[in-house]
């Protein structure tokens, strides 16, 4: 059996052998010699003689550097003995550290930020690990990373943790947490450390599985303004203008003020001072004129704790006529309904025969075309689809729920509307029932095949809805939600950590990103595909896709109410019932005699200047 | 020249002085001194019978009459005492500020001064010897009279320090080489590496009437050089290593006071008159108090 090849385990110990020169240097002044001419070295040699050692023995002189010397060798005794403060538990054990590099802790109430901080306190866990024990890094942002598997080498652990990042993406405990369940089943003695402010959503999935988690809290106070909403539209009430929807947060428990700061494409548009109240979200409105595509970004002016939130930029498009095909047996409503949705040019045709190339929207209305169109699809009544499974017939369905928080239902209500009959699907996987009744969702939409689509699952006229107001509100809701302009406005504004996609008409030979720090990234994209996936969006700011000819400027926003809320919090909910409150007692087995050995090579320097002192 | 030696105002003082013998005078030179010999003064001594071929004058005829007797009167006979100064001109007496060998030759200038103007034979011998000084050093031999006061004086200003001390050959050759003992001196500062034991021995052996006067320099009882240092013996060559600070300052004082006072010791179990000066101290306070007090001289 051969031998192994040697490691060890406190390799950075080896640097006190920096000190082996400086004895060596010490030894070197010693031997120089001032050569002075005597009358007689005879009181000399008596001197010495009596001072010496003449007999094996003399008498204990109180001496101060035989106090440190017996001082030094005490201590590097002490530290050869390795002593360490004696902790709860026996044998390797494996430790799960997980470093929350959510958006919230790069606050600065704790010096330098909450991050480095808690990688600080991280650090000072893997020197007090014990030669048999393991840990795991995981950095949990948006995605959790696992920077470090288990091991005992705290080199590599150190390196780990050294590599982490902070980033501007909202907090998900969760992913890290479900991860950590998995690596300390069947582990006797197993904790999860995380290093956390806190601020985290319902972790209600963890009530009843007992972790053992240690939650170390970092950060001191909650001082932060922050803005979580930003949305740029036409104004209604003047085409010509773009109304700025903005929500400003304060998580504060005073009202603060600050100034906020509209800037199109870098120039000031306008700045208003607010005063948001406490624990509260300030609407912001402004109106702004746009004559060209362009880049809105609002900044708020205010020194709090968390930078990350204070900037918000949003990419504007001008608003472009949609060519919208309605094809229809006849349907007076809905035509009267189309046309009046704003930015439609309408055309209507009895039969679809060709791809309807030409349509940004085509409206199905209760007709089955003989080749499907390309563009987004607002398909009323549609059967023969290869979208559902069976299809069967419910009998007058009563409508008892609707999302009224989507986009398409904005404004709209279905309290009075009776429905004849419609056709009994299941929800597919592509979509989002928002019309539900007890036996079949009556609207769903949803992205099929790189495009929108909405599905009514009844007839229009066989129902009370054209008489209703919702439903012209509903198509031009329709017409903006399936409008590919604003589709491609929505995907240019992504939020942290979720991946940036753009569908290009061709295959492009080469892409590229500009990140907002500068730095270029080179995409690697595989052959013959037409959409761009980046996905390295943990940073916000602006970024610039290039591929091909095409240029594509797009914005990563945090907008996260939780993190703007960057109070740190004194426990972590485990759904109603479990908590984990923060710990402020470390458990561990500290070894201490690297500081113990530090401390006698300080002995031994001040022993050698004490001495040179006396001589001189 | 004995203005560089001796102030005038010491030399008069120094006249009030005379040596002071513990023995008679065994000289066979006359001089002011008495002496166990018998002969032509005015001090009585003693009678003794009448022996044919004696000068009938110093019969006492009083005696005669009434005792009808012959005796003859003795008188005592004065004769000088032969004083010798050993003195130490080796290299080690050219160290200290102001230097050991000038405060010596000043010590042996005064106690040479007293001895002639006592009418006592004053000898000095410098050691090691210099044959480069062999042609005048005779002058320091058997010195007598007031009026060789001067030319005494100018030969001990001539003399300089070098060379190794051979303080016991030295001691031990002149204790031979004296006809008559008498008062002797011995100027050094008693650190030879062979000791100075035999060298005193010899002289009490030989009967002389000793003083010694250690004299040590400012630097040798108070050193002021610290630090690592190679110590370099000026007249053995002999090296010593030696690590010396302000903290070891009292343990060498010690060992000179140990040194000093073994010496002494060993002076006064053989009735030697023993000095230790510094050669900073005062030439009148050794010898206007301290010998005088010792009663070298009154």
């Amino acid at each position: 059996m051969g031998l192994g090849t040697m490691n060890f385990l406190s390799p950075f110990a080896f640097a006190f052998a920096a000190a082996i020169p400086v004895v060596i240097v010490f030894y070197l002044l010693k031997r120089k010699r001032v050569v002075k001419l005597t009358s007689s070295t005879v009181l000399w040699r008596n001197f010495l003689a009596e001072t010496q050692a003449s007999r094996p023995f003399q008498k204990l002189r109180h001496n101060w550097l035989l106090v440190l010397q017996l001082l030094l060798l005490a201590l590097a005794i002490l530290a050869l003995a390795r002593p360490y403060f004696p902790g709860e538990t026996r044998g390797s054990r494996l430790r799960v550290v997980i470093l929350d590099a959510s958006a919230s802790m790069q606050s600065t109430d704790a010096k330098p930020s909450r991050f480095e901080k808690a990688r600080a306190e991280a650090l000072r866990w893997v020197d007090s690990l014990r030669d048999l024990d393991q840990m795991v890094v995981l950095l949990a942002g948006a995605h959790t990373v696992v920077k470090q598997s288990a091991t005992s080498n705290k080199p590599a652990l150190r390196r780990a943790l050294e590599l982490c990042a902070v980033t501007d993406s909202p907090t998900r405990l969760g992913e890290a947490l479900r991860l950590a369940e998995t690596l300390i089943k069947n582990q006797a003695d197993a904790e999860i450390h995380l290093f956390s402010d806190g601020a985290t959503p319902s972790l209600a999935e963890f009530e009843n599985k007992n972790l053992p988690l240690v939650y170390h809290r970092v950060g001191e106070r909650c001082r932060n303004l922050g803005l979580v909403a930003m949305e740029v539209r036409a104004n209604p009430e003047n085409a010509a203008q773009r109304a700025v929807f903005a929500s400003v947060y304060n998580p504060m428990t005073n009202a603060q003020s600050a100034e906020l700061e509209l800037q199109f494409d870098g120039q000031t548009v306008e700045a208003r001072s607010v005063t948001v109240p406490p624990t509260n979200t300030l609407p912001v409105l402004f109106l702004a004129a746009q004559s060209r595509d362009g880049l809105f970004t609002l900044r708020l002016n205010t020194p709090d704790d968390l930078a990350a939130d204070n900037q918000v930029s949003i990419v504007s498009l001008l608003p472009q006529p949609v060519k919208v095909l309605l094809v229809t047996r006849g349907n007076r409503f809905l035509e009267k309904a189309l046309r009046g949705a704003p930015q439609v040019e309408l055309s209507v045709a009895s039969s679809l025969a060709a791809p309807a190339t030409g349509f940004d929207i085509v409206v199905l209305d209760d007709v089955t075309p003989a080749v499907w169109p390309a563009a987004n699809l607002l398909a009323i009544h549609t059967q023969p689809t290869n979208w559902f499974g069976p299809l069967a017939n419910v009998e007058v369905p009563p409508i008892v729920d609707w999302k009224s928080a989507h986009p398409l239902l904005r404004y709209v209500g279905f309290d009075n509307v009776q429905v004849r009959e419609a056709l009994a699907v299941k929800t597919p996987a592509w979509g989002m029932a928002l019309v539900e009744t007890p036996r079949t969702p009556l609207i769903i939409a949803g992205e099929v095949d790189h495009r929108r689509v909405i599905w009514l699952g009844f007839d229009t006229l066989q129902s009370t809805w054209p008489l209703r107001i919702s439903y012209p509100i509903f198509m031009a809701n329709a017409m903006e939600w399936l409008n590919p302009a604003n589709v491609n406005a929505a995907l240019l504004a992504v939020k942290t950590a979720e991946p940036f996609r753009l569908v290009m008409a061709e295959p492009p030979a080469a892409a590229q990103v500009i990140r907002p720090d500068g730095q270029v990234a080179s995409l690697i994209l595989p052959p013959k595909t037409t959409e761009i996936v980046y996905g390295d969006t943990t940073r916000q700011g602006i970024y610039t896709l290039k591929a091909g000819t095409n240029r594509v400027v797009f914005c990563v926003n945090l907008m996260d109410a939780a993190e703007s809320a960057n109070a740190p919090r004194p426990e972590i909910a485990l759904g109603k019932y479990a908590t984990a409150a923060a710990n402020t007692r470390q458990r561990a087995n500290l070894e201490i005699w690297r500081w113990i050995a530090a401390a006698a090579l300080l002995v031994l320097m001040f022993e050698w200047w004490y001495y040179h002192r006396r001589t001189v | 020249m004995a203005d560089q030696l001796l102030n005038p105002d010491l030399l008069r003082r120094l006249e009030q002085f005379q040596l002071l013998a513990r023995r008679r005078s065994k000289s066979t030179a006359k001089g002011e001194r008495r002496s166990r010999a018998r002969g032509q003064s005015v001090e009585f001594a003693d009678y003794r019978p009448y022996v044919a071929g004696d000068d009938l004058r110093y019969l006492d005829w009083n005696l005669f009459g009434r005792l009808e007797r012959l005796f003859l009167k003795l008188y005592e006979e004065e004769r000088e005492l032969p004083v010798r100064i050993f003195l130490d001109a080796s290299e080690s007496m050219a160290f200290g500020e102001p230097r050991k060998f000038d405060f010596a030759r000043q010590v042996a200038a005064a106690i040479g001064y007293v001895a002639l103007c006592g009418f006592d034979r004053v000898s000095v011998i410098p050691f090691p010897e210099h044959p480069e000084e062999a042609a005048w050093r005779g002058g320091l031999r058997a010195v007598r009279g007031r009026k060789s006061a001067r030319e005494f004086f100018a030969r001990l200003s001539q003399l300089a320090a070098g060379g190794p001390a051979i303080f016991n050959e030295a001691l031990r050759r002149g204790a031979l080489e004296a006809r008559q003992t008498g008062p002797a001196v011995v100027l050094s500062d008693f650190l030879d590496p062979a000791g100075y034991e035999p060298g005193l021995n010899a002289l009490v052996g030989r009967g002389f009437q000793i003083s010694a006067v250690q004299i040590l320099a400012p630097e040798e009882l108070t050193p002021t050089t610290y630090g690592d240092l190679r110590l370099v013996d000026a007249e053995t060559g002999d090296l010593r290593e030696v690590t010396f600070g302000r903290y070891r300052l009292k343990a060498y004082q010690q060992t000179v006071a140990n040194y000093c006072q073994r010496l002494r010791e060993f002076c006064r179990a053989r009735g030697i008159s023993f000095f230790s000066v510094n050669s900073e101290t005062p030439l009148e306070q050794l010898l206007l108090k301290q010998l005088r007090q010792a009663e070298v001289w009154a």
